[in-house]
C-alpha cells in the first residue's frame, strides 16, 4: 500500500485507490444485496412497499433475484479479490492482533471520556476486530449464497440437509450483516472517529488527526523515512511526486523508501515529518481530543 | 355416493390395466411395468401422466374419486386452527378455510386436487373435458428454490413438498407459481410462535404427490383410486414414452413437458391446450393452463452462473493485479538502481 504524507496539505494518504474501490464496491453491492434480500421475503405487498414510488418491483421476486445476483457477482468477485490480493501481498494490518480486545475496551471507554486513549497504529484495535467479524459474516454469506445459487440453477433436489443449512446460514448472517452495517454506521457517528470518514471517500486523512490519534502509524512512517534515507538504493516503489512518499504495509513494514525531488530533498531530509506543520491547519480542524 | 377405499396395489397391475383400457401397443404395456421397489425411496425421478381422453370427472359421483381420496388421506394434515387468528399488520389479509373444509371444486388448503370441467368447442362441436388439477411438481420449481426458509423442497423423486413445520405462509410460492397452486391457511404454523402480527401468515398447502405413500411403496391416492385409470405414475423416462405413444395414437397434445421449464406431470389430450386454455376462466384456486408458460427464473440463470464463477474471477483478478504490481515494482527498482549506479 502506498502511504504518503502531504505536509503542505496537512494530509496523509491512508488508502490506495484499489482499497477505495474495494470498499465502495463491497458497500454498494452489499447494500443492494441487503435490500433485494429483504425483498426476497414476502414484504413488498404486505407492507405496501410496492406503493412507494420507484419500488413497485419490490414484490416481484424474480426482479429482485436479478438484482440480487448482479450485486452478488460484484460482492463475491471483490470479496475474493480482497482476500487474495492483500493476502498475497502480506498486508495484515486489519487482521486482529493479540491484545486487541483489551486495547479496544480502553479506546471505547476513552470515547466516552473514561480514561485516555493510548497511542494507536493505523487501524484501531476495535477496527481490526470489527473487520474480522465482518469478514467472517461476508464469507459465510458468500459460501451459503453460492450453495443456494447452485441449487437454484442446477440442483433443486439438492440434499435437504445442505439446502436447509445454506438457507439458515444465509438468513442468520443476513441479519448479522445488517447489524454489522448499523454498527459500522454507528462508529462514524462517534466524533473522534469522524475524521476517518474523509479517508474512505478521498483516501486521505488529516495529518494533525493522524499524528494525534494514530501516532504509532506516523512513527512507523517516520521510521521508514529515516531508514530509507540510509538505504536509498532499495526503494520498494518509485513514485516521485514531490511529496514525502513511502511505501509500507500496515503491519509488515516494507523496504524503506523516501523519494524526493532534488529541490525538496534537503528541505525535508533535515526535518522530521512531525515537525512540519501546515499553516492551513486551523483550530477548528483539529480533532476533538487534540490539546495543544 | 360411493365410498372410496384405498387398497395397496401392485404398480404392474395398475399400469397394465390402464394401458389395456386404451388399447395401445404391447411395447408400451411392457414399458409400463414398474416394480414397487422403484418407488420405495430409491430416489428415482418419477413422473405422472393424466390422460384427458380417459378422465370423465367421475360424473356419477358427488365428488370425483381422486378428490375424495385425497381429502381422506390429508384430512388430519392441518392441525387445529387458532381460534383467534392473529390479524396481520399492516395488510390485514387472512385466509381461513377451516370452516369450508368440504369445498372440492377448487384448490384450498384442505383440497389439493380438483377436477376442472371445461367445455371446448372444436370443429363446430362442443366437447366436455375433465381435467384433474393439482401441483405439477416442476423440474425446477420456483416455489421451492426461492422459498426464503427452504420450507418447500423438491425431493429426488421429483415430488415438491412443503414442510408445514417450517412454512411461514408468506405465499411467495403461490406468487411465483405460474398456476398459483399453493393455498394458504392462516392461524396455523410456526409463525404463531414468532411474530404473528408482523411476519408470516399461516402455512401453504398443496399436493405432495403422497410422498409418504410413495416411500412406503404405495401409489399416490388419486392414482390408486381412479376408476378410469386416467392417471399413471412411473419412472420419468417411461412416463414420457407413454405420453408420446398416447399422444401420437390420439393425434393429440402433451402439456407439462416444457411448461415452466418442464414438470413431472404430463397431461395428454386429444385437443390442443390452446383451445382448453381459451375455454378456461382463471379464478382463485382454479388455475388456467397457458401453453408454453415460461420459467421466469430461467432468465436469471446466466447471472446466477456468473455468480458461481465469481470466486474464480476474483482470484484471477487478484493474481493479475498482484503480478502487475510485482512487475511494476521490480521495474521501478531496477530503474532506480541504474540511476544510482550512474
Amino acid at each position: 500500500m502506498i502511504e504518503k504524507v502531504l505536509p503542505e496539505k496537512n494530509l496523509v494518504v491512508r488508502h490506495s485507490a484499489i482499497e477505495l474501490i474495494e470498499h465502495w464496491a463491497l458497500a454498494i453491492s452489499g447494500l443492494v444485496l441487503l435490500l433485494t434480500g429483504i425483498f426476497e421475503l414476502p414484504v413488498g405487498k404486505r407492507y405496501y412497499i410496492i406503493n412507494i414510488p420507484g419500488l413497485g418491483w419490490s414484490a416481484d421476486f424474480i426482479t429482485s433475484m436479478y438484482l440480487h445476483y448482479a450485486a452478488a457477482f460484484v460482492f463475491t468477485v471483490v470479496g475474493i479479490f480482497h482476500l487474495f490480493y492483500h493476502g498475497l501481498r502480506g498486508e495484515k494490518g486489519l487482521v486482529p492482533q493479540k491484545g486487541d480486545i483489551g486495547v479496544s475496551i480502553t479506546v471505547i471507554k476513552s470515547l466516552f471520556g473514561l480514561g485516555k486513549e493510548p497511542p494507536l497504529p493505523k487501524y484501531l484495535p476495535e477496527q481490526r476486530l470489527a473487520y474480522a467479524g465482518m469478514a467472517f459474516i461476508i464469507a459465510m454469506l458468500i459460501v451459503s449464497g453460492l450453495v443456494k445459487t447452485y441449487k437454484n440453477i442446477y440442483a433443486p433436489d439438492l440434499s435437504l440437509t445442505i439446502v436447509l443449512a445454506a438457507t439458515w446460514i444465509h438468513n442468520i448472517f443476513f441479519v448479522l450483516f445488517f447489524l454489522a452495517f448499523l454498527g459500522h454506521m454507528a462508529a462514524i457517528v462517534l466524533r473522534p472517529n469522524r475524521p476517518m470518514v474523509r479517508g474512505i471517500f478521498t483516501g486521505r486523512v488529516r495529518l494533525d488527526y493522524a499524528r494525534h490519534r494514530h501516532s504509532l502509524w506516523l512513527d512507523e512512517i517516520e521510521e521508514i523515512h529515516a531508514e530509507s534515507t540510509a538505504f536509498p538504493d532499495e526503494p520498494p516503489r518509485a513514485e516521485v511526486t514531490g511529496e514525502i512518499t513511502t511505501a509500507i504495509s500496515p503491519a509488515v513494514p516494507a523496504s524503506p523508501a523516501v523519494l524526493l525531488t532534488p529541490e525538496e530533498q534537503p528541505l525535508v531530509s533535515d526535518k522530521k515529518i512531525k515537525d512540519i506543520v501546515s499553516p492551513s491547519v486551523q483550530e477548528g480542524d483539529k480533532p476533538p481530543q487534540t490539546k495543544q | 355416493m360411493k365410498k372410496i377405499t384405498i387398497k395397496e396395489k401392485n404398480f404392474n397391475k395398475v399400469s397394465r390395466r390402464s394401458f389395456l383400457k386404451i388399447g395401445i401397443g404391447a411395447a408400451a404395456i411392457a414399458g409400463a411395468g414398474v416394480p414397487r421397489k422403484a418407488f420405495a425411496g430409491s430416489g428415482e425421478q418419477l413422473s405422472t401422466l393424466i390422460d384427458l381422453s380417459l378422465c370423465d370427472g367421475c360424473v356419477d359421483r358427488k365428488i370425483p374419486a381422486c378428490v375424495e381420496v385425497c381429502k381422506a388421506i390429508n384430512k388430519d394434515k392441518i392441525p387445529p386452527v387458532s381460534a383467534n387468528i392473529p390479524e396481520p399488520w399492516p395488510r390485514k389479509t387472512i385466509e381461513d378455510w377451516s370452516r369450508e373444509k368440504e369445498v372440492f371444486q377448487r384448490l384450498t388448503p384442505y383440497n389439493f386436487i380438483y377436477v376442472q370441467k371445461v367445455d371446448v368447442v372444436t370443429d363446430g362441436q362442443q366437447k366436455t373435458f375433465f381435467i384433474p388439477r393439482r401441483c405439477m411438481h416442476c423440474d425446477n420449481p420456483p416455489c421451492a428454490t426461492i422459498c426464503p426458509f427452504s420450507a418447500n423442497h423438491k425431493d429426488r423423486n421429483g415430488a415438491v413438498v412443503i414442510d408445514q413445520d417450517l412454512c411461514f405462509g408468506g405465499a411467495k410460492c403461490r406468487d411465483v407459481c405460474p398456476w398459483e397452486i399453493p393455498q394458504r391457511q392462516s392461524g396455523v404454523g410456526i409463525y404463531l410462535h414468532v411474530l404473528p402480527s408482523f411476519m408470516g401468515n399461516g402455512v401453504m398447502y398443496k399436493c405432495d404427490l403422497c410422498i409418504d405413500r410413495l416411500k412406503a411403496g404405495k401409489l399416490p391416492g388419486c392414482i390408486e383410486v381412479c376408476p378410469r385409470g386416467a392417471m399413471l405414475i412411473g419412472p420419468r423416462r417411461k412416463i414420457e414414452d407413454i405420453a408420446d405413444v398416447r399422444s401420437r395414437a390420439m393425434k393429440g397434445y402433451i402439456y407439462g413437458k416444457k411448461e415452466n421449464g418442464g414438470t413431472a406431470t404430463l397431461y395428454v389430450s386429444p385437443i390442443s391446450f390452446e383451445l382448453i386454455n381459451q375455454s378456461m376462466k382463471k379464478k382463485p384456486g382454479q388455475p388456467d393452463m397457458p401453453p408454453d408458460v415460461v420459467r421466469r427464473m430461467a432468465n436469471t440463470d446466466p447471472l446466477g452462473k456468473a455468480v458461481l464463477a465469481a470466486p474464480v474471477l476474483g482470484f484471477a483478478a487478484a493474481g493479475v493485479a498482484g503480478a502487475f504490481h510485482w512487475i511494476s515494482r521490480r521495474r521501478d527498482q531496477k530503474k532506480l538502481r541504474e540511476e544510482n549506479d550512474d
